[in-house]
């Protein structure tokens, strides 16, 4: 305790240079953050995402599409808590370069269940149930292009009415928002039963079904139990839980895990030569005080530790202001890119610790060679007034 | 002596001491080494990825979508449509007389990834007559082409390399029936997405489709663009749009690319605030240890401009070979890695104009680094100077 003072003292004796380090250091740690964190945060969501929610594709995909008829057997699938359906339209308003896509579902409390991240208003949303020909539209969209409660749009869609017109007008009665993948920002959502009356090709069919399963633990048995159900029918499905998916898109990223820890590592061994290097020179530059220190009676030892605390202080520090911008950074970084962007990312404890452990390594391999050299001189030769190394 | 002479002189010392400063001179050259690596090989691989995504472009190529689709997936062409767009004047015509439209239809099938084993989805393009003509760049390179009407297909060499179950021979299920790999082929860019073709009349009897996706014509000459997409909108009954095929390739491999582009530049500019800062310190440095030489040099009569520029190109000359270095390291490690994030195969391209991007990054972390260095260089009091020293 009695040393924290000359310690002190130690750290701020040449500040400028303590400040540029605490900055270097605080860059580079910065770095380490955002990028190791973006990784293990992103397993870690997608660890997080729900395994309750289950998407049943065709097991083809567009190949084959679903029928509508298999709605209810779906749901009565034993561990089936709520079902519900997807259709998406790709549309244009006002013009080709506009687009908008429109995504037709069963207005019923099933898809609040399924979509947990979609916000509305109850009264707006059983006004869209009431309505056939009512949309919910998003908070991005509406004021994009100015659109109100009340208003009515039209929208040229690649779906076509059953005189052959690509040209489809909805009633807006809600504006949503939706928390999470910024995929789902810029959308209409309307009635299925609208579209599948009204559309030339393809009614009663379903791109996919969104299921939750009343036990999350029991999610691959029901997921398991839907694909049975329709082994070998016409229309055989495929059923993947929101967790795998997003497994899925993570594996997508491939090598670019390798690059990033290039990165890392290139970071990491810049900031070990700097600090370092400037180690070395500072404390050349004092080994006629510590002379004297020794000469007051400290041992070489406590002369070492005292260096060594020193640059641990400022490394670990440095790290952690680092560190903390990391986190703050973090959350934003994954909002970069709608496709590839994992929602809800924060800085994991993990990283944090391998952080603060690397930078007291740094610090370590910066200081022990210098001070060790140092503790080994001669306090004669080495006193103030002398002529020094 | 002119200020010239002097700023000279200083240069010749300046650099002639070099050697001995080893450590703050380390320290500015591998911290810009470092910077300038993670600078271009990130950005090489925007490089890459837009090279191989143009690579197989040609200007006398117009791509027919759906109106308001973005790529292929999205589109939808009946076959009327289709019809229509082959008698629309200016269309190449092929060995038999008829005009070089290929029409696609495209499904999508589940595969499972090599890496890791998960499901994911790719496309598959069922092509009319005329995808040899149309795509010329299609070398089979194993195996044979598939026939007309049978359940064959061809796939190129990223299929292989990144999916289960794409060797000649390997069968494919969709819709019930197998579909065999008859053949491999190349583009004459390698790399790119996994591409798979099969028969369109065969796809589309065994899913029970009659509306194509995609059609691609060849023009008699670039210069027919603008006539072929007037033709096409004076019948918007079609509902089709018509795009250079460039645009349609840099628009669905845009948002990749930037994302590449901007870690790049997200990553390689934290590092080079890192590396500045240590310049800055390095330099201070050397400075510091000069401040008595630098101050017996004022006393006999050099200015200080002369001085602060000596120190500033000093700095630029160090960043130099820490530049050199960098791109060196860059073009070694990552000059012909190939990588497939999202699964997109190309390979990191470190090109002439990215080492010349890293050398003026470079060139800039020296001069600010030398700035403040400099500056405290030139106007150090110099009585103080020599007293202190």
């Amino acid at each position: 305790m009695k040393y924290i003072p000359l310690i002190w003292s130690g750290i701020w004796r040449r500040g400028g240079r303590t400040l540029l380090i605490i900055l270097q250091t605080g860059v580079a740690f910065s770095l380490f953050g955002a990028l190791q964190g973006m990784q293990t945060g992103a397993e870690r969501a997608i660890a997080n995402s729900r395994g309750d929610i289950l998407i049943v594709h065709s097991r083809e995909r567009t190949a084959s599409p679903l029928l509508r008829s298999q709605l209810s057997q779906i749901g009565s699938v034993p561990g089936v808590k709520a079902v519900n359906l997807e259709n998406a339209l790709v549309c244009t308003y006002q013009g080709p370069a506009n687009r908008v896509i429109a995504v037709a579902i069963n207005a019923d409390d099933t898809f609040l269940e399924t979509l947990p991240e979609f916000k509305v208003l109850p009264g707006q949303f059983a006004a869209f149930s009431h309505s056939r020909t009512g949309a919910l539209v998003s908070t991005g969209l509406a004021s994009k292009y100015g659109w109100k409660l009340g208003s009515r749009i039209p929208l040229v869609c690649t779906t076509r009415q059953s005189n052959g017109s690509p040209a489809w007008t909805f009633d807006i009665v809600g504006i949503f928002s939706h928390q999470g993948l910024m995929a789902l920002s810029d959308l209409v959502v309307i009635n299925n039963d609208y579209l599948d009356e009204g559309r030339l090709t393809g009614r009663g069919t379903v791109q996919h079904f969104d299921v939750v399963a009343s036990d999350p633990r029991q999610a691959q048995t029901v997921a398991d139990a839907i694909d049975r159900r329709f082994a070998n029918s016409a229309s055989e499905t495929r059923t993947d839980s929101l967790r795998e998916l997003a497994q899925a898109q993570m594996q997508s990223i491939g090598d670019l895990g390798f690059l990033i820890h290039a990165v890392v590592g290139a970071v990491l061994f810049a900031l070990l030569t700097s600090i370092a290097t400037l180690m070395m020179q500072s404390i050349r530059e004092r080994v006629p005080e510590l002379a004297v220190l020794r000469a007051l009676g400290f041992s070489s030892a406590t002369v070492f530790s005292l260096l060594l605390t020193e640059t641990l202080t400022i490394s670990v520090a440095a790290a952690a202001l680092g560190l903390a911008a990391a986190s703050v950074i973090l959350p934003l970084a994954g909002q970069i890119a709608p496709d590839f962007s994992v929602p809800g990312i924060s800085m994991p404890a993990s990283v944090v610790v391998l952080g603060l452990a690397l930078s007291l390594l740094i610090a370590l391999l910066s200081v022990a060679l210098p001070a060790y050299k140092t503790s080994k001189l001669e306090v004669a030769k080495t006193l103030p007034g002398q002529k020094a190394l | 002596m002119s200020s010239v002479k002097q700023f000279l002189e200083l240069l010749r010392i300046n650099m002639g001491t070099v050697a001995a400063r080893p450590a703050p001179v380390l320290t500015i050259v591998v911290g810009i080494a470092c910077a300038v690596a993670v600078l271009i090989s990130m950005l090489a691989m925007g490089v890459g990825a837009l090279q191989q995504a143009m690579g197989d472009v040609r200007p006398d190529r117009v791509v027919v979508l759906s109106t308001g689709a973005r790529s292929a997936t999205e589109s939808d062409i009946l076959a009327e449509a289709a019809a229509a767009v082959r008698d629309i004047p200016g269309i190449r015509k092929g060995p038999d007389g008829n005009p070089l439209a290929l029409n696609e239809t495209v499904v999508s099938i589940a595969v499972r990834r090599k890496d890791g084993g998960a499901r994911t989805n790719i496309v598959l393009a069922g092509a009319g007559p005329g995808l040899i003509e149309v795509r010329p760049e299609i070398r089979v390179t194993a195996g044979r082409l598939f026939r007309r009407g049978l359940h064959e297909l061809i796939a190129n060499e990223v299929c292989a390399r990144l999916y289960e179950g794409f060797a000649n021979g390997d069968k494919l299920p969709i819709r019930g029936a197998d579909w065999t790999v008859v053949g491999q082929f190349h583009l004459s860019h390698t790399g790119g997405q996994c591409t798979l073709y099969a028969d369109a009349a065969a796809i589309m009897s065994a899913l029970h489709r009659d509306s194509y996706s995609q059609t691609t014509v060849l023009l008699q000459s670039p210069a027919g663009y603008a006539s072929f997409v007037a033709a096409l909108r004076a019948n918007p009954t079609l509902r089709l749009q018509a795009r250079h095929e460039s645009e349609v390739v840099a628009e669905n491999s845009s948002q990749l690319i930037g994302l590449l582009n901007f870690a790049g530049y997200f990553i390689g500019g934290i590092m080079a605030i890192g590396a500045t800062l240590g310049a800055v310190n390095s330099m201070y440095a050397i400075v510091d240890g000069r401040l008595r030489e630098l101050a017996i040099l004022r006393a006999i009569g050099f200015a200080s401009s002369p001085i602060v520029a000596s120190i500033l190109v000093e700095s630029s000359l160090l960043a130099l070979p820490g530049a050199l270095l960098g791109s060196a390291v860059a073009w070694l490690f990552f000059g012909q890695m190939s990588v497939s994030p999202f699964d997109v195969t190309f390979r990191l391209a470190v090109t002439l104009p990215l080492v010349v991007l890293g050398v003026m990054w470079a060139l800039a972390i020296g001069v600010i680094g030398g700035l403040l260095p400099a500056l405290r260089a030139a106007n150090a009091p110099v009585t103080k100077a020599l007293r202190e020293a």
